[in-house]
């Protein structure tokens, strides 16, 4: 039997992680454009978020067969599934953008991505905080 | 204004993303119906009514020490009555335990006993 609570609590922190440095990594390199690093840093954000965006499958698949298909739920799980649900769209989308754009942002392209990156990234924590509360509360048990 | 190539990316974006979401939840309903027939097919010999026995014996040998008798609760551990959480959640709380409040069963409860647990106390609704 594949133990699925250990394996989608290791895979669900790579997504976590990345996606939280690459929102970091593209706001310190937007706030310091005219520096050096600017660019370096532009690359390890969107390799972070491409990387980010395929541990996300893991961390899906297995959540799905730890919850045998229950893609909602209630109290602490369907609060996960609430956030981790736009999450996840948000997180292939921004993916799926930057490969196709690059470094060719405009302006106004750049704001945008920027701003959803941190919606995202505000998803991934509330959605983490809540699969958390699972394991350490028992998940809303009265 | 955004670039013909942003808007392009965009688009590629919108339509990975609900295309994911939809294989995603397409596959985990699947999943669910498939796993709900399963566990009718396991329990099949077994009506309702044994299989909330077979689970409150469960109940009877783990849990009812720290949970009560009666599910109502204990000193340490709160009532189970009337639980407002999913089945397939109360499996996962069996299962993997709440760390430093309650052991995991895991290893001592496959998924049809778990099943059979989580049968009788939806009877305590």
């Amino acid at each position: 039997m594949i133990p699925w609570d250990k394996l989608h609590g290791a895979m669900t922190h790579f997504p976590i992680a990345l996606l939280l440095f690459s929102t970091a990594c593209d706001f310190v390199s937007f706030t310091f454009k005219k520096l050096p690093f600017a660019r370096g840093l532009r690359l390890v954000s969107f390799y972070g978020l491409a990387v980010a965006a395929l541990a996300s499958l893991g961390a899906v698949v297995s959540g799905i067969a730890l919850t045998k298909g229950d893609l909602w739920g209630r109290g602490d799980l369907g609060w996960h599934h609430r956030f981790v649900w736009p999450a996840f769209g948000l997180l292939v989308g921004l993916a799926v953008w930057r490969l196709v754009v690059r470094d060719a942002m405009s302006r106004t392209g750049l704001c945008l991505y920027l701003i959803l990156m941190l919606v995202a990234s505000g998803f991934v924590a509330a959605a983490g905080y809540f699969g958390g509360e699972i394991l350490l509360s028992g998940g809303g048990v009265p | 204004m955004m670039t013909p190539l942003e808007i392009k990316g965009a688009l590629a974006a919108i339509v990975t993303s609900v295309v994911i979401l939809v294989a995603t939840f397409t596959a985990g309903g699947i999943y669910r119906d498939h796993y709900g027939r399963e566990m009718e097919a396991g329990n099949k010999p077994l009506a309702a009514e044994d299989l909330a026995a077979k689970g409150r014996s469960f109940f009877l040998q783990s849990c009812a020490q720290c949970h009560g008798r009666d599910a109502d609760g204990g000193e340490e551990a709160p009532s189970l009555l009337k639980l407002q959480i999913s089945g397939a959640h109360i499996t996962l709380v069996i299962q993997s335990g709440i760390k430093g409040e309650m052991p995991t069963f895991s290893k001592k409860y496959n998924a049809q006993d778990t099943a059979a647990i989580v049968a009788y106390l939806k009877t305590l609704h």
